[in-house]
């Protein structure tokens, strides 16, 4: 068929002068840069010792549409498993109880963290001079509102499909009185968000990212599948993908302030308050989760904290920033210690304080006390047999009217809470590294349990102003508290929290209330 | 749901205080009272302990009452350039800032920006304003806590601190 003059000219035009088909995202990138503002005199609003260079660059150079696509190509995979394949599965019902009930904090709690994780990358956005930089942790805000609704949804799935739903529809209301979650709250929002702009970044990327989201998110998902969790592996991989841009970010954040002279003087000892911070939650509350809220054992807490952790993190990620004059902390080796014994400790008190959570926890069988004493020689003849003797006195029966909790109070083992990390422990029980220490200062009594939180609270007193649940609720018996605090389900009456898994011989309100546990501060007993 | 109607939420002392607070009425009186209460209840350097467990409860009402008075009784330019204690929010920045870059120890420069917070902390000082300020502050004392962070022994920072060491060490506590 002929074609018009017009088309023709057209037809040719176009062979001689052809408009490119596509264009590379780098080259897309390099032209969106001559956009740029101009923020080398921007004066954020946070404070910081340290000066971050006008001229840092972003390792992944993404911009926002080629964001998009990605981050929806993994939703759609993700959402997609999740709504059709594991429903009609069933995979939601299939896990081990145990396991189900420690998703119960570890999604809840990781929620948290990304919820704070937003507020600290925007932090960190007003707070860099090099646009690279910024658009750097922009992409990071987005990640974690991302992260914020993967957790939310592992909660929302496990609330519909799992059969114990309480504890994953609400938990956030017990935040009063559960004894995990003022630490919780220590790492993941004031770490996070409180202080210097350039520690909070440290303290999120540097440590939280770089070394406690491979235990938290990755190893997590083999313990999951372990014990029969696939809703986990799905949602928490597709998290962990993001995570190495924010470590990128951390990365640059160090080398944004290499030049300036107060890195010389104030970095390592960020570094080293910072790693404490975190590992002094972390190491005991994921061991704790991992070995005794499962059935199916994967490795002791201790090989997984050592190979990612001391060697991956201490060693090769720290190793590669020695250049820019940054050390392994010194707190690292105190931090070895408790990866063997701390989270037992924890799990102890947990165990005795169970009617304050918002999770069922079970004593550890015959076959799982195996196993911790072939891992942990010893074990047995400190935890071992306190676990035995709590069953023989009916600490599952609501019946007994015996609560953990009074055998401690009974037996002279004090619990008190660091002010600093707000981890409860015991000393008279604990074979982890630190020591009780109490003060006196204007007037008021405070409980440390290293050496590293009392330098913290000595050096910056008004920043560890949170009380404990014994200060709080003093004086009064344990049934009110919990009424009080939201730690019942939706019939008014029976515990969120139980110390057992099993359907039946559910404690109530009144069994707590027979039992007569009073709360009391210790620190006024000195 | 079992309910208690006297428990941690409510109780007579925060009853008390939510009839005082509905007594203010002009904003240089809730300004005042606000300040009082913070240098009393507030910080580790508070001069008193008794409202420990319901000042931050307390603190927020009477940030709430005053922010009312502010909205009523001053006019749309004086909310952005006054603070409720009348003065020049540009003044009060550069006085505290001046006080705190004069400071010589940490300890020097915590208790002025302790006390910064506790007579200008919003609703009284704009909030641009206070921000700023308090980020100046900030990071003069980071800079001063930082300096040299492990070259006193903990000993001897107890003693700075002036602490009363009542108990060290795992054994059984004294009763």
């Amino acid at each position: 068929m002929p074609i018009s003059a017009a088309t023709k000219a057209a037809t040719d035009a176009h062979a001689l002068h052809r408009a490119p088909a596509s264009v590379s995202p780098q080259e897309v990138h390099k032209w969106m840069q001559s956009f740029n503002w101009e923020f080398s005199k921007n004066k954020t609003k946070y404070p910081t010792k340290y000066h971050m260079a006008n001229d840092t660059k972003e390792q992944f150079k993404l911009i926002a549409k080629e964001y998009a696509r990605m981050e929806s190509a993994k939703d759609e995979r993700q959402f997609g498993t999740l709504l059709d394949g594991m429903t009609r599965l069933g995979a939601g019902n299939r896990m081990h109880p145990k396991w189900g009930e420690t998703m119960k904090v570890a999604s809840n709690f990781l929620e948290v963290g990304e919820y704070n994780a937003i507020a600290a990358s925007a932090m960190l956005w007003d707070s860099a001079t090099a646009a690279e930089q910024k658009n750097g942790y922009l992409a990071q805000v987005m990640d974690e509102i991302r992260h914020t609704n993967q957790c939310a949804f592992v909660n929302h799935y496990y609330s519909k499909h799992y059969h114990d739903p309480a504890g994953h529809n609400d938990a956030r209301r017990t935040r009063a009185i559960g004894p995990l979650w003022k630490g919780m709250k220590r790492v993941f929002a004031d770490g996070f968000i409180s202080g210097d702009a350039v520690e909070c970044s440290i303290n999120l990327q540097l440590v939280g990212e770089a070394c406690f989201t491979n235990p938290l998110i990755v190893a997590i998902t083999e313990w999951a599948s372990a014990n029969g969790d696939e809703i986990t592996p799905t949602v928490f991989l597709s998290i962990e993908t993001d995570e190495l841009r924010h470590m990128a970010n951390g990365y640059q954040t160090v080398v944004s302030i290499a030049n300036d002279p107060a890195a010389q003087k104030y970095l390592n000892t960020d570094l080293n308050n910072a790693f404490w911070t975190q590992q002094k939650y972390f190491t005991p509350v994921l061991g704790m989760l991992f070995e005794y809220g499962s059935k199916f054992k994967v490795e002791p807490w201790v090989k997984t904290w050592n190979r990612w952790v001391y060697e991956d993190w201490g060693g090769i990620w720290i190793g590669r920033l020695g250049k820019y004059g940054v050390q392994s902390p010194p707190s690292l080796r105190d931090a070895k210690q408790d990866a063997y014994w701390a989270h037992h400790d924890l799990a102890l008190i947990a165990y005795a304080l169970w009617p304050t959570g918002f999770f069922r926890l079970a004593l550890p069988d015959q076959e799982e006390m195996q196993w911790f004493e072939a891992n942990y020689p010893g074990w047995y003849d400190h935890y071992g047999k306190i676990y035995e003797e709590w069953k023989a006195l009916g600490c599952e029966d609501p019946k007994s009217g015996f609560i953990p909790f009074q055998w401690l109070l009974k037996n002279g083992h004090e619990v008190y809470v660091d002010r600093v990390s707000q981890v409860p422990f015991c000393p008279s029980l604990s074979k982890s590294a630190g020591s009780l220490r109490i003060h006196e200062y204007n007037g008021r009594k405070y409980s440390f349990s290293d050496d590293w939180g009392e330098r913290m609270w000595l050096t910056e007193p008004e920043r560890y102003e949170c009380q404990s649940i014994f200060e709080q609720y003093d004086g009064r018996e344990l049934s009110e508290i919990i009424a009080e605090g939201h730690g019942l389900r939706s019939d008014g009456k029976t515990l969120i929290g139980q110390p057992h898994v099993r359907g039946t011989d559910l404690w109530t309100l009144e069994d707590v209330r027979r039992a007569g546990v009073v709360c009391s501060d210790p620190l006024k007993r000195h | 749901m079992a309910t208690f109607e006297k428990g941690i939420h409510d109780n007579p002392t925060r009853q008390a205080w939510l009839k005082k607070i509905a007594a203010l009425q002009k904003l240089a009186d809730a300004t005042k009272v606000i300040q009082d209460f913070r240098v009393a209840n507030t910080s580790p350097f508070r001069t008193s302990n008794e409202l420990d467990l319901d000042y931050l409860w307390i603190e927020s009402k009477l940030e709430q009452k005053v922010a009312v008075l502010k909205a009523q009784q001053l006019s749309t330019a004086d909310l952005l350039y006054k603070a409720t204690t009348g003065e020049d929010p540009a003044q009060v920045e550069k006085h505290w800032v001046d006080r705190i870059n004069a400071a010589k120890t940490k300890y020097e420069a915590e208790k002025i920006h302790v006390e910064f917070r506790q007579l200008y902390k919003p609703p009284v000082l704009p909030v641009n304003v206070f921000l700023r300020t308090d980020a100046r502050l900030g990071s003069r004392l980071m800079e001063l806590r930082n300096d040299d962070y492990y070259g006193t022994s903990l000993e001897d920072l107890r003693k700075e601190r002036g602490v009363r060491v009542v108990h060290l060490g795992n054994g059984k506590a004294a009763a």
